[in-house]
């Protein structure tokens, strides 16, 4: 079957396979459904899906499995994208951090609501409602009350200090499940006879801080890692591929290969032994009274010379 | 004939055999091999074999057994009849490969085609047959494929034994009709009888011959043609008439051997287009193409979303 199959695009889908955590439909507030919102991605600096449960009282990140080939059946139907959605509970500071970060450069204690502000994305101040978010600002930020006022001002240092024991418990939770964290590549499904305690503690934090990594800016990576004292990784230096030169000898010199077989007399060429089918249905055309192509580059009939 | 191991799982391929007769256990045998419903793209192919001792073939002419082609279906059972009457000198056994393993063998990530299915079920019967304390001496097929090579191969998988390949060999030698027989009847019964797992109530039987030119079969084929599942096991998927009608009618079905060729799936592959290095920028929907994703999420395939 040489048929083709045209890819269509997928179409939209009004249902989700989704994996979430238990305490997404475990609302407290029976009113309060889960919401998907869009947030600004502290990585990319643009949007990204996340979820909002519970009266908004945790934060959820939304992540997709996707790899080709995959449709599900659900029920009585089929759905086309074989997607996988995961909604899994995520620390809100990840999200208010650029917010304060930014607003940090001015200098001044401000009071988080005026700072975790976005046009772009009005449901940020949603962030603030969640349940660790005012009690856990002072982890990035220095605070000040006035009265029944409070304050915040970034703090490098301390976010420095907390981002440090996120990578700390990231590298226990890896130890914990066996994630292969070395350089080479190995398959997760194989099983493994000696649990492998060969790699150093350095690659457990390099790969802890590379997930890390993935919910701060990049700036703020850089620091992360001069931080941890872990020296930034160059990529390794070409090296020079070995000169391709042959050593002389005094052996005398012969050739690689043999071809004076093709000088020999009974040297024929093979016809070729298939055409294709284009091939044959050109052979088969009526060529009476056709030039071949060879005729125009041979020199011109004698005749013309009377 | 009892059919009943095939019916209770239509699914699968499945061996029938008759009682081995005490003689071909002391004598030396001959052993037919033939097959029933190659071509059809409905129903399962049959191979069937018989063996009697060399002794008994004049026996066996007198049965008049011939090639079941030429037969109607009355006289093959009749002739079948004859068979299971001389069951104190003839054996049979018989492999009825279902449909549905005739098209999961061929459309496999490792084709398996039709031929070495053939050779593999032939080889498997003369095999049950030996196993079963039969003294083969001789043995003859009906060809598959070219009859030099597939003599070749059955002699050296059974060295010892005196191996015959013709074309029309169940024409020239009875103990081959003798099987033909075997197996058409049990195709005939099979496929009268089909049960048919998938709940399409009713079913309307008036299918024709099963081969693929029947006006009749193309008929039925797009009667029962379902858009995303095609068709009941009943049908071999791997027959290009089922395959072009799935082409045609239902939704198409991307696996992920198919061949592709084009941008897309270069563009799926991660292939880049040569000029794509000579454009300023790449113009992807990363907005930080500094950034990249750490490998615990490649490795997993996860992936952030911006919209559902």
């Amino acid at each position: 079957m040489a048929t083709k199959k045209k890819r269509t695009p997928n179409v939209q889908n009004d249902s989700w396979v989704v994996v979430a955590a238990d305490s997404v439909i475990d609302t407290q507030k029976p009113d309060s459904d889960p919401t998907f919102v869009r947030l600004r991605n502290p990585v990319t600096d643009a949007a990204s899906l996340y979820m909002l449960g519970g009266g908004d009282a945790q934060l959820y990140e939304v992540k997709a499995f996707e790899e080709d080939f995959h449709s599900w059946f659900v029920g009585q139907t089929v759905q086309r994208d074989g997607r996988l959605l995961f909604i899994t509970p995520m620390d809100p500071l990840y999200l208010i951090l650029p917010y304060l970060i930014k607003a940090g450069k001015e200098g001044k204690f401000q009071p988080v609501d005026q700072v975790v502000m976005d046009e772009e994305f009005p449901g940020c101040s949603r962030l603030l409602s969640c349940t660790r978010s005012l009690a856990s600002l002072h982890h990035i930020s220095e605070e000040k009350e006035v009265g029944s006022l409070k304050f915040h001002r970034y703090s490098q240092e301390k976010t420095m200090n907390w981002l440090q024991k996120k990578v700390e418990r990231t590298v226990a939770s890896l130890k914990k499940r066996n994630i292969s964290v070395g350089e080479g590549v190995k398959s997760t499904t194989y099983v493994r006879v000696k649990s492998e305690s060969d790699y150093s503690e350095e690659d457990y934090l390099r790969y802890a801080h590379g997930l890390i990594s993935e919910y701060i800016s990049e700036d703020l990576s850089k620091a992360l890692l001069r931080h941890l004292q872990l020296p930034e990784l160059t990529s390794p230096k070409e090296t020079e591929p070995p000169s391709k030169k042959r050593k002389l000898s005094d052996k005398p010199v012969e050739a690689g290969e043999d071809y004076t077989k093709f000088n020999s007399a009974d040297f024929a060429r093979k016809p070729p032994k298939k055409m294709t089918a284009a091939q044959k249905t050109l052979a088969k055309v009526d060529k009476t009274g056709m030039k071949p192509m060879s005729s125009f580059f041979s020199p011109k009939v004698k005749a013309e010379k009377k | 004939m009892d059919l009943s191991p095939f019916e209770t799982d239509n699914s699968v391929s499945c061996r029938l055999v008759s009682q081995i007769p005490d003689v071909c256990k002391i004598e030396d045998c001959c052993l037919g091999i033939d097959e029933a419903g190659r071509g059809p793209v409905l129903g399962p192919m049959v191979y069937g074999i018989c063996f009697c001792p060399v002794s008994k073939k004049e026996e066996l002419k007198g049965l008049k057994v011939a090639d079941s082609k030429t037969l109607t279906e009355a006289e093959r059972e009749n002739l079948f009849q004859k068979l299971d009457e001389a069951r104190n000198y003839v054996g049979w056994a018989l492999q009825i490969l279902s449909p549905n393993t005739i098209s999961t063998s061929m459309l496999q990530r490792t084709k398996y085609n039709l031929n070495a299915l053939s050779h593999d079920t032939a080889i498997g019967l003369v095999q049950y047959a030996l196993d079963s304390g039969v003294q083969l001496k001789e043995v003859y097929v009906d060809t598959v494929g070219p009859a030099e090579k597939y003599e070749e191969k059955l002699s050296q998988r059974f060295p010892g034994i005196d191996v015959t390949v013709r074309p029309k060999a169940d024409s020239l030698f009875p103990i081959v009709s003798a099987a033909s027989i075997c197996a058409k009847v049990a195709r005939d019964r099979v496929v009268k009888g089909w049960n048919f797992t998938e709940d399409l109530g009713e079913v309307d039987t008036d299918y024709g011959s099963g081969y693929p030119n029947d006006p009749k079969t193309k008929a039925w084929l797009l009667k029962y043609l379902d858009p995303v599942f095609g068709y009941p096991q009943f049908v071999r998927f791997s027959w290009s008439t089922a395959q072009t009608l799935m082409d045609s009618k239902a939704v198409t079905v991307h696996w992920d051997d198919d061949d592709e060729d084009g941008e897309k799936a270069a563009h799926r592959q991660h292939n880049r287009s040569m000029l794509s290095y000579f454009s300023a920028s790449a113009g992807g929907n990363d907005q930080n193409p500094n950034h990249q994703t750490h490998r615990f999420l490649t490795e997993r395939r996860l992936k952030s979303l911006d919209t559902l």
